[in-house]
């Protein structure tokens, strides 16, 4: 008959409190108190164990670039460049059922090896690789789903298939927010296509853990905003005045029914509203940067403007609190941007738009101190396979082996773990997989992914279904 | 070893050496194998080595590597490798390994033979460790260890199925007495007894009654989901007979907007959505018509029980006239409109998929239970056993579904149509046969005269490969790579058919073609495609020869030279070294399709251009031969063009036949196997078909030959003896009248759901829906007209001893939905579109993604797809279409706040509902901010909120704030109305 404790946090949405009617009156409404914090589901919470970052940015290179071209170097390429071979192609298997012949395509990149970790990395990213010794790279990824839509679903969700939340709003739903006037889970960017907003959504977990998108993809960098921040009626002094009119309608209406935690939290959501229109505007506005900055990524030169202002826009958004900040280089299409099939080549201009922001982005973040609480993730829904495609001039998914790499955030720099075999297609030594990284990135910022659970449809459910294991080698 | 392992590994001592005669009470390992040494049988040395091998490297190999998830805890994939009796009985695969095989299925998964199964997964073990599984498994892989634990499953005691019939949901319906109240004139209809006796019995008494004007609106919105108007606000607080609400109920209630509203909870209940999701999403573009389908059967009150019957199996059900077939067939739609991966290249599993969503949607939708659980292994809390799973997935793999192709797509019926119109499509189809026919003609006697119909045209499709004085590959002996289409569809093609890349998959596909010599030399190389103008004009195609590689690249849309059928790629040299392949691949061919068909090879000296018949050239010339001829040949062909041209035009113009999305029976259908853990291609014992034994009550009526037996399974789901269906259907009306289930979790009435709040009152209102003929009106007009229904929402003192309102002493406050604040602003700013019926996607929709959900027709009209809803939806807790929900969450989120503030479609209805209200004959402000407020709150302000519109409309003007028109001051206030708490609410 009585509510539990259990429900009456259910019931009560995002309110932070009592408090918030008596600040409603004032000019600037409420900052958080003890007590609310810890009403509301969006406040920052203890995770499981001591964590090694506090928050991640995730750079999503879409399409899938291709390690044996980037940071898995295969000398073996360049001696039997051009002969047939025979790949257990995870297409041709999948469709066939078959193992045929390829013919092995060198990389068109020459690798050096930089650092004191002497990691190899090929011409594409010159900028990266003067931070090699900042990096721990992942070489022996491997993941489920040969085609982009699944294969995108799956590193975002953890299913090929299913409805499930985003790894994003996992993190949301288990630390909360540092920043209750920021939304906490933020994707910048992305596509619309593969999966598109589910690659963000809180699926059946309660709908503050959704990510919020800074635009999409396909559009200007310059012009990406959040929707409905900014009311194209009126100016914001008359939406002000209007405001305060709601602020006192709402306080009228309410005193039917004082201390109503629901309606209370209804009325806060106008009051965060009204706040972020402000903060957000001024956390993305980029022109607040000096100008050695902004040319640290890049920003102002045509190749790397998008990219190194979406860049800049995450260490903002990081700065200022935000949990979980995913940063696209993607596009609409079913064959997103490192999706070379053929002309792969074509992989040296998407180095060319990532290489600097990526690396002023580190570079950024180590210097403020950031870094060793933040998490960076570079990496694609999967690789590209050490052959040519249709014995032509590009290469097609791999979903065997490919590489990530990482930085801060409590990870071993100058470091790297697994391997491909000799040609770089399969991984076949310390492979991790995708529900692993998973387990591990949830690990990274103190929680437990077996622990992170959530009720729906008669059982608990999380990101990691009833896989992955953490892979604790790669601790700092 | 400690004793116990000493005595376990001589148990198994003795079942592997039968020829030890030694006994082997001896205390320590060492002496064991001097022990063993004695026995004088070569098998006997052979296993004593394998032990050796086996304590030195398997066992610790074992415990590092595979202990972890095929030991005590987990047993991945059901295999167990810590005890001899784990492998030997092995997993889902059967045993991991059998003594002396060396192809044993362990080793193969540790030499990473093949792909599917490489353990351990984290990498592959040293060479030197592998070898040492190999020798112990040829030596007779003996292994001391004895299965200690039984193991996990069968500890996991499922609920038997008579167990299981006591819950309280497997119990049949009994009569229910309606409870006696001796204590007063409270109660006025039975379902108020119920509650009232409830209420006694905790020591609660009932909230007085609502206001008039709360009530209306919530009867409204519960009804139709719109705000009644203010005219109708006036009548109806002007009428104060008895029968007030009793009218209002019943005019809402035969209103066509009743559908609208109540056939929109039917579709959350029912997934649907008008496109399939996941990665690659397709449009659905006759789902229109299941909606309009469910919103009509809620106006005509179609007695659930035929409802679901309909959705099950309409497509079997006997009709009387044409509407009721059509009827009939759309609602089927229901098991074709989930969430499908159309993709999935691997078409077994696909369908397995189907099957699994059609049963999970209807186990939720229609008997709250979650049988989908019980693919993989019994029901954890339910007693679904498995076996049940497969009983009921034979029923729907013996249905048509799906239409396979590389990307398959869902299964289509035509409709009928009027008399009238069947005679006007036979008329038009008997147009176009005999257009057809008369093409035919002119097409023969154009070619007899020399013409040469264009590739599609004449009976003259393919070519017999035996025809061509030539060594032929066609496609059927090449090897494909990716995905093609079969076709035939274009002459001129070799053997059976040709290849079509469909013009997706751009770089993924090829086909391969290899010929060995026998004697080496020159020869002419030949391929062969049907010409059109959709063709790629530079199709890469590659030849391997002495030489090395040549890329040549053909222009499909020219007809090719030789016979309309061949083109050369040249000379090339080959030898027994170096055989030819060619690859055609349709890498870098976005300009069009590309066709593979044969190959063909002839001696360089002896041209195919000689071997088949005619060129091109040759024709040209013989018809150029003669003008009189060639006259004659124009006016032949240009009938034929005539001709070509009529039929395209008929065949754009003409009637055609509506199709809806649905199932069929598949005559070859029949009962399936189990799949073991919901593998498919995992064989246990074949199923018969049948129901959830639970909740049956006779044995399943043997189904006919050649049908599925849907029809037998959805008359069990409407029979009233049915435990389940009549109580989670008045469970959900209950729910949306007022706002809370009996059973709070809707979809869901297992032992993992909640208990009823009052079972009485629930098994009361099924048997009262079953009497009313299972008429949803009926139900919810006696809901409606009950005095709990009607009850004030306001909080007292009574939530100190029953917060959560489970004894109903009160009405819950509900949410707006998302529908209901949309319909409202444009109802309110007078640009709500109230067409009934008809589709809702825009036409030349190619996809979801981009789509401007700009319509004003309330919302039940805008298209739901998987992947992008429209925003209103998003932000306002709108049914995940990819999921099954019967009652949807609530959230306050700041997006929501962010739409009401600044939203277009908000500012623009905002607008004009201040501009329609300016153009009314109130004279003052004070009646127009009253008439705002029956508008959108439905009752007068109070005199704060007088005070606060008038400040909001008459507000000094400043320096920062300057005046602004009187349209936008009265957008704003009515903008301030629509984010206030009590639009937001129903009280």
């Amino acid at each position: 008959m009585f509510p539990s404790r259990r429900e009456l946090l259910k019931s009560m949405g995002c309110g932070f409190g009592y408090l918030a009617t008596a600040a409603m009156t004032k000019a600037q409404a409420g900052a958080s108190t003890e007590a609310s914090m810890r009403r509301n589901p969006l406040a920052a919470k203890s995770p499981h164990f001591a964590p090694r970052a506090k928050r991640v940015i995730f750079l999503f290179m879409q399409g899938g670039p291709s390690q044996v071209d980037t940071f898995d170097h295969k000398p073996l390429l360049d001696r039997r460049d051009g002969e047939l071979e025979t790949f257990d192609d995870a297409r041709v298997l999948a469709k066939r059922k078959e193992v045929v012949e390829h013919r092995v395509f060198k990389s068109p990149w020459k690798f050096q090896r930089y650092g004191e970790c002497g990691q190899s990395v090929s011409e594409l990213f010159p900028h990266i690789a003067r931070h090699v010794d900042d990096l721990c790279f992942l070489k022996g990824m491997h993941t489920d789903g040969v085609a982009h839509g699944p294969a995108t679903l799956f590193l975002h969700t953890g299913s090929i298939n299913l409805v499930r939340p985003s790894m994003g709003s996992w993190v949301l739903y288990g630390l909360g927010t540092e920043n209750e006037n920021l939304p906490g889970f933020v994707t910048i960017q992305p596509s619309m296509g593969n999966g598109g907003p589910r690659n963000y959504n809180n699926a059946f977990l309660p709908a503050v853990y959704q990510g919020t998108a800074i635009g999409r993809a396909g559009t200007p960098a310059s012009e990406a905003r959040i929707r409905n921040l900014a009311n194209a009626n009126i100016s914001p002094s008359q939406q002000r005045r209007q405001f305060e009119s709601l602020r006192q309608l709402n306080t009228a209406q309410i005193s039917q029914r004082p201390g109503d935690p629901e309606l209370e939290a209804v009325i806060n959501s106008y009051e965060l509203a009204w706040r972020m229109q402000r903060a957000v505007p001024d956390i993305l506005d980029l022109s607040q940067e000096p100008q050695h900055i902004r040319q640290l990524y890049g920003i102002g030169s045509k190749p790397t403007d998008d990219f190194g202002r979406q860049c800049l826009m995450a260490r903002r958004l990081c700065e200022a609190g935000v949990r979980f900040v995913q940063v696209n280089y993607g596009d609409n299409s079913n064959n997103p941007r490192w999706d070379q099939h053929s002309n792969l080549e074509k992989h040296a201009e998407h180095a060319l738009n990532t290489d600097q922001p990526v690396a002023g982005l580190i570079q950024d973040l180590k210097q403020r101190g950031l870094l060793e609480d933040t998490l960076i993730w570079w990496g694609g829904e999967f690789g590209r396979t050490p052959y040519a495609q249709a014995n032509g001039t590009g290469r097609d998914h791999n979903p065997y082996g490919f590489t990530i790499f990482l930085a801060g955030g409590g990870v071993k720099p100058g470091f790297s773990y697994g391997a491909t075999d000799e040609f770089g297609h399969h991984a076949i030594r310390n492979k991790v997989h995708m529900h692993d990284w998973h387990a591990t990135l949830l690990h990274l910022l103190g929680l437990d992914h077996e622990e992170l659970t959530f009720l729906h449809d008669g059982r608990p459910f999380r990101l990691t279904d009833v896989h992955g294991e953490v892979i604790s080698e790669i601790f700092a | 070893m400690n004793q116990d392992q000493i005595l376990c590994f001589m148990i198994r001592l003795q079942l592997h050496i039968r020829k030890l005669l030694v006994p082997l009470a001896i205390g320590l390992f060492g002496s064991l194998s001097i022990a063993m040494a004695e026995g004088d049988s070569a098998a006997t040395e052979a296993e004593r080595k394998s032990l050796e091998i086996f304590e030195k490297q398997v066992r610790p190999a074992m415990l590092e590597h595979c202990i972890r998830c095929h030991g005590a805890e987990k047993q991945r994939g059901g295999l167990r490798l810590d005890s001899a009796e784990g492998w030997a009985v092995g997993g889902d695969s059967g045993p991991a390994l059998v003594p002396h095989d060396t192809t044993s299925l362990l080793l193969q998964a540790i030499r990473y033979q093949d792909p599917i199964v490489e353990m351990p997964p984290k990498g592959k073990l040293p060479s030197r460790v592998i070898e040492a599984f190999e020798a112990w498994v040829a030596l007779g892989a003996v292994d001391p260890r004895r299965e200690v634990a039984p193991r996990n499953d069968a500890s996991d005691a499922v609920p038997g199925i008579d167990e299981g019939r006591e819950f309280w949901a497997f119990q049949p319906l009994a009569p229910v007495a309606v409870p006696e109240s001796d204590s007063g004139e409270w109660p006025e209809t039975p379902i108020d007894r119920f509650i009232f006796a409830g209420l006694e019995r905790n020591g609660l008494a009932p909230n007085p009654p609502a206001d008039r004007g709360t009530l209306l609106r919530r009867v409204y919105y519960d009804l139709v989901g719109l705000p009644p108007t203010p005219q109708e606000i006036r009548e109806f607080l002007a009428d104060r007979s008895d029968k007030a609400l009793e009218k209002v109920v019943d005019r809402l209630l035969s209103s066509p907007r009743f559908g609208q509203r109540w056939g929109r909870h039917w579709l959350d209940v029912v997934r649907f959505a008008e496109s399939s999701g996941g990665g690659r999403t397709l449009l659905f573009p006759d789902a229109w018509r299941f909606r309009d389908y469910v919103i009509e059967s809620f106006n005509r009150d179609l007695p659930y029980n035929r409802f679901l019957k309909e959705q099950i199996a309409g497509d079997l059900l006997p009709w009387d006239n044409w509407q009721q077939r059509q009827r009939q067939l759309v609602a089927t739609g229901f098991l074709l409109l989930g969430p499908t991966n159309y993709e999935m290249q691997d078409k077994g599993i696909l369908e397995m998929d189907v099957v699994d969503e059609q049963l999970d949607t209807i186990g939720k939708a229609f008997l709250g239970m979650t049988i989908g659980c019980a693919r993989c292994h019994d029901h954890k809390f339910d007693p679904i056993p498995t076996s049940d799973y497969y009983a009921m997935a034979g029923i729907f793999k013996s249905t048509k579904s799906l239409i396979h192709s590389n990307v398959s797509s869902w299964n289509k019926v035509g409709l009928p149509l009027p008399d009238d119109q069947e005679s006007r499509l036979a008329a038009h189809q008997r147009a176009v046969a005999a257009v057809k026919r008369a093409l035919k003609k002119a097409t023969e006697r154009w070619e007899q005269a020399g013409g040469d119909a264009k590739p599609g045209r004449g009976d003259r499709k393919s070519l017999d490969p035996k025809q061509i004085g030539a060594v032929v590959i066609d496609d059927d002996d090449a090897q494909r790579i990716g995905a093609w289409k079969e076709s035939v569809a274009i002459a001129q093609f070799v053997g059976s058919r040709y290849l079509h890349d469909e013009s997706a998959g751009k770089g993924e596909k090829q086909v391969v073609y290899h010929h060995r010599f026998d004697s080496p030399g020159e020869y002419e190389i030949f391929v062969s495609y049907s010409a059109g103008s959709n063709r790629s004009t530079r199709v890469p195609i590659r030849v391997f020869h002495r030489g090395g590689e040549t890329l040549i690249r053909v222009d499909q849309r020219k007809r090719p030279k030789v016979d309309g059928t061949f083109v050369s790629l040249g000379t090339f040299n080959f030898d027994s070294e170096n055989p030819l392949k060619l690859i055609v691949s349709n890498e870098d061919t976005d300009d069009g399709v590309v066709i593979a068909d044969a190959v063909a090879i002839a001696e360089s000296s002896s041209s195919i251009s000689t071997l088949i018949r005619q060129t091109d050239d040759e024709t040209e010339k013989g018809a150029a031969d003669d003008t009189a001829d060639a006259e004659q040949l124009r006016g032949l062909e240009a009938r034929v063009k005539e001709l070509t041209r009529e039929l395209q035009q008929l065949e754009k113009s003409g009637p055609m036949r509506p199709v809806a999305m649905a199932v069929q029976d598949d005559p070859d259908g029949g009962d399936i196997h189990l799949m073991i853990r919901g593998v498919v291609g995992q064989h246990g014992p074949l199923t018969p078909r049948g129901v959830m034994q639970v909740a049956a009550w006779e044995p399943f009526p043997s189904i006919p030959e050649g049908s599925s037996g849907r029809l037998e399974y959805a008359d069990w789901i409407a029979d009233e003896r049915h435990p389940l269906t009549a109580r989670v259907m008045v469970n959900r009306i209950w729910h949306w009248m007022m706002g809370r289930g009996i059973v709070r979790t809707v979809d869901n009435f297992g032992s993992t759901g909640e208990p009823p709040s009052d079972p009485a009152l629930l098994d009361y209102l099924a048997g009262e829906f079953i009497r009313d003929g299972w008429s949803v009106k009926k139900l919810i007009r006696r809901i409606a007209l009950s005095r709990v229904y009607q009850l004030s929402s306001a909080p007292g003192e009574q939530a100190a001893i029953d917060g959560a309102n489970r004894g109903m002493w009160r009405m819950n406050r509900k949410r707006l939905r998302a529908e209901d604040i949309r319909d409202s602003i444009l109802a309110v700013s007078g640009s709500l579109d109230h067409r009934y019926a008809g589709p809702a996607i825009k036409s030349g929709t190619k996809i979801e993604y981009g789509y401007e959900f700009d319509s004003r027709r309330r919302s039940v009209y805008l298209p739901v797809f998987r992947n992008t809803l429209p925003e209103v939806f998003e932000v306002f807790d709108f049914a995940d279409p990819n999921i099954q929900l019967g009652a949807r969450s609530t959230s306050t989120i700041a997006a929501q706040a962010l739409w009401l503030m600044n939203h277009p479609d908000m500012l623009r209805a905002t607008r004009k509902a201040a501009s329609r209200l300016l153009a009314t004959s109130h004279e003052s402000d004070l009646e127009r901010i009253e008439y705002a407020f029956l508008q959108v709150l439905g009752r007068p302000p109070t005199a704060v909120e007088r005070r606060i519109s008038f400040n909001l409309l008459l507000g000094e003007a400043t320096t920062e704030a300057p005046q602004v028109s009187p349209t936008e001051n009265w957008a704003m206030l009515y903008q301030a109305l629509f984010q206030s708490i009590d639009f937001r609410y129903l009280n």
